[in-house]
């Protein structure tokens, strides 16, 4: 395994266009490498426009989803490495896990971590996990785990089945409905760097494939937990599965239920029932 | 003493308080909505008192400042707090009476026991502040929102002119004056000839007070740090009256100005909450009572036409309050003034030492008198903490409560705070 220290969060849109370039080609197995960055801190103005951008509340602990912002340009850095096996263009995001250790506070000093692990068989390509840890003086404090699918991939021969799936229960009661703008994507990937064209308007989504932009998956992860803000223990688990895009503009339902001491949840369209993302938060 | 003729009531408990530094306008808590503040101090004060997940009786809190979207701010907050989704809320405002108006509401309904707990609060911004368009474009919008046809549409948006663009912004003003607060204060200073120097004095006296304070801890279980902020960021621990001499005025005109930015309060952002409940709920729960909110008493003075000072009401409440307690001015242990300005202070108890003011406007047969000013504000008020409007209160009852159980059984201690529109809002508290 070799471990490269960066000074400074990769670009995201040099390593989208490097992306494109780059998308031929690929091939083999995943590559050993870690991407870390230490002593990464905060930036208060940054967390204060991304709570606004998911609607959360704004407070000294750390949204659980907010180290992705954080890690996401190294996982984005290694994918985009011309060792990594699978072209980043048209890599779907299917399943997100974080775990919250203990509450990070805003102002302690983040070591980051991220590689990748797990090239998995699924019906129709591959999947990979890109991991990513936060440690702070030595200690794990938060770790995440996300799902990417590329269709039509192919993963190497003796690997495992690919694990893309929640299990939540009916959750028939819908809490809230949201109207998600046309300009959600741009709004987030202005935040969060996250410029995938596949955000940001109907013609660039088009280019992509997709019949107009999506919102990012993370971004409707990081509301759901918005929602349940003032309901959720420090440390926890917040599992979701990302099925059929979000098509901009939407009016979506969110459906919540109380499981073990955490939730059950469910996104889905509120006028055709398809369902975006379901997801279990839990204690840990 | 109380009417015997009422039904007899208990007085509330005060359990403790909870706020979060208060930051300068457009430092610290530039980012923050009056949501994110005030949910921010009920989950420090939910935590301090173990609450996670119950229901008090209700939670009272207001602000000053606020943009239309919060018209259910306390609920909002509520909501996404720690405490319990079943416990009810409203919203309140008296201007910067609103914090301890609010304790007031929350203790009369322990006292006549239609609650066992409560939680009053208030919080300010103003730097998060809601700018409204000005009026005539807001009716351009109106319409253009009943518009039915395309025509109707472009007929609406054709009235729209350049000058409308420019937002309506809140003003620390009187509506009905159109003078700022500062300068209406100024306009009262001078009346009572309050000097310069003990303005300078009673300010720095405000930072010292307030920087001893927190130097031997005593707001460790008042103050839960927010967004990077562990103090006010407007104290000054090294402030002096030959530094604040050399400020020049800021409000009153010409010759014989005397207020400045030091011993006036600056625009603050922050929020504040106090734990109010019945002594048996408190016991229930092993919980402390720090003193017990006794009576309150708000009075108005017809400041545009009648001639009084916009900050002078307070004046005109506390007798009235004294009365019902038969009790005099000197019967208290601590004063709390709040320090709007440091001129009003001075000007309220130069009034209450006037045998004048007190015969023809308090029609009291002698003045109330001087009150010991080694008892009035000693752990710093408004002019070293600053001022978010209606959190104001929530400072004010937590601290004094404080105090008075620090002190032991039986001591007494008197608020009294001006509110914008010619109020005030005044409160007696035991230990």
């Amino acid at each position: 395994m070799a471990t490269t220290v960066l000074d400074a969060a990769p670009s995201l849109a040099s390593l989208y266009a490097k992306a494109a370039l780059t998308s031929r080609g690929r091939g083999g197995d995943l590559p050993d490498t870690h991407l870390a960055r230490h002593g990464v801190t905060v930036d208060r103005d940054h967390l204060a426009a991304y709570a606004r951008v998911c609607r959360l509340p704004l407070t000294d602990v750390l949204p659980a989803t907010y180290p992705h912002m954080l890690t996401f340009p190294l996982q984005m850095a290694l994918m985009t490495d011309r060792a990594f096996p699978l072209a980043t263009v048209g890599l779907v995001h299917v399943r997100n896990r974080i775990e919250v250790l203990r509450g990070v506070r805003a102002d302690e000093a983040l070591d980051l971590e991220v590689w990748a692990e797990r090239f998995a068989a699924h019906r129709s390509g591959a999947t990979v996990d890109l991991c990513a840890s936060a440690t702070v003086a030595g200690q794990e404090v938060w770790r995440s785990r996300s799902t990417y699918l590329s269709r039509g991939a192919k993963a190497p021969d003796g690997a495992p089945e690919a694990d893309v799936d929640v299990a939540v229960g009916a959750l028939e009661r819908t809490a809230a409905t949201w109207r998600v703008p046309d300009d959600a994507g741009r709004r987030y990937a202005k935040v969060s760097g996250d410029v995938n064209p596949i955000h940001l308007s109907g013609l660039t989504a088009k280019a992509l494939g997709f019949k107009r932009a999506i919102a990012h998956g993370m971004w409707v992860k990081a509301r759901v937990l918005g929602a349940l803000a003032g309901r959720l223990p420090e440390a926890l688990e917040v599992d979701v599965a990302f099925r059929k895009p979000l098509f901009l503009p939407s009016t979506v339902a969110l459906a919540t239920a109380e499981v073990g001491g955490g939730w059950d949840v469910a996104v889905r369209n509120a006028g055709s029932g398809t369902e975006h993302m379901v997801g279990t938060v839990r204690p840990r | 003493m109380a009417d015997t003729s009422t039904p007899a009531t208990r007085t509330a408990a005060i359990v403790g308080g909870n706020r979060i530094p208060f930051a300068r306008s457009n430092t610290a808590y530039a980012q923050a909505s009056n949501q994110d503040m005030l949910t921010a101090t009920l989950d420090g004060l939910v935590a301090r008192f173990g609450l996670q997940g119950e229901q008090v009786g209700e939670v009272v809190a207001g602000a000053v400042l606020k943009h239309a979207r919060d018209f259910n701010l306390t609920r909002e907050s509520v909501l996404g707090s720690t405490l319990a989704a079943s416990t009810p809320a409203y919203d309140i405002q008296q201007a910067c009476g609103t914090g301890l108006e609010a304790a007031i509401l929350v203790a009369n309904k322990i006292a006549l026991g239609q609650i066992e707990s409560g939680i009053a609060g208030g919080v300010d911004t103003t730097s998060d502040a809601p700018l409204a368009v000005g009026d005539d474009l807001r009716r351009v919008l109106i319409s253009l929102n009943s518009a039915k046809t395309l025509g109707d549409r472009l007929k609406a948006l054709s009235r729209i002119r350049p000058g409308q663009l420019v937002p309506d912004m809140p003003r620390n003003a009187e509506p009905r004056t159109g003078l700022a607060m500062g300068d209406h204060a100024a306009i009262t200073a001078k009346e009572w000839e309050i000097g310069r120097e003990e303005q300078d004095e009673l300010a720095v006296r405000s930072h010292q007070n307030m920087a001893a304070a927190y130097d031997r801890g005593f707001f460790d279980d008042l103050v839960t740090p927010y967004l990077g902020l562990t103090r006010d960021n407007n104290l000054r621990p090294d402030s002096s009256v030959e530094k604040l001499a050399k400020l020049k005025p800021v409000f009153g005109k010409g010759e014989g100005a005397t207020m400045t930015a030091a011993n006036s309060t600056p625009l603050t952002d922050g929020a504040s909450a106090v734990l109010l409940a019945s002594d048996e709920w408190a016991a229930a729960k092993g919980l402390p009572v720090l003193a017990h909110l006794v009576d309150a008493q708000t009075a108005a003075v017809d400041y545009v036409h009648g001639g009084e000072g916009l900050l002078m009401a307070p004046a005109y409440a506390v007798p009235v309050m004294l009365a019902r307690n038969g009790l005099t001015l000197q019967d208290f242990d601590f004063y709390e003034i709040h320090e709007a300005f440091a001129s009003t202070v001075l000007s309220t108890m130069k009034a209450w030492e006037d045998p004048a003011f007190c015969k023809e406007k308090l029609g009291l047969d002698a003045p109330l008198g001087s009150i010991d000013r080694s008892k009035l504000n000693v752990n710093g008020s408004s002019l070293a903490a600053g001022h978010p409007f209606a959190a104001t209160g929530g400072r004010i009852v937590a601290s004094l409560a404080k105090m008075l159980h620090e002190a032991g059984p039986g001591k007494r201690g008197l608020i009294s705070v001006c509110a914008a529109g010619g109020q005030g809002v005044v409160a007696i508290l035991e230990s």
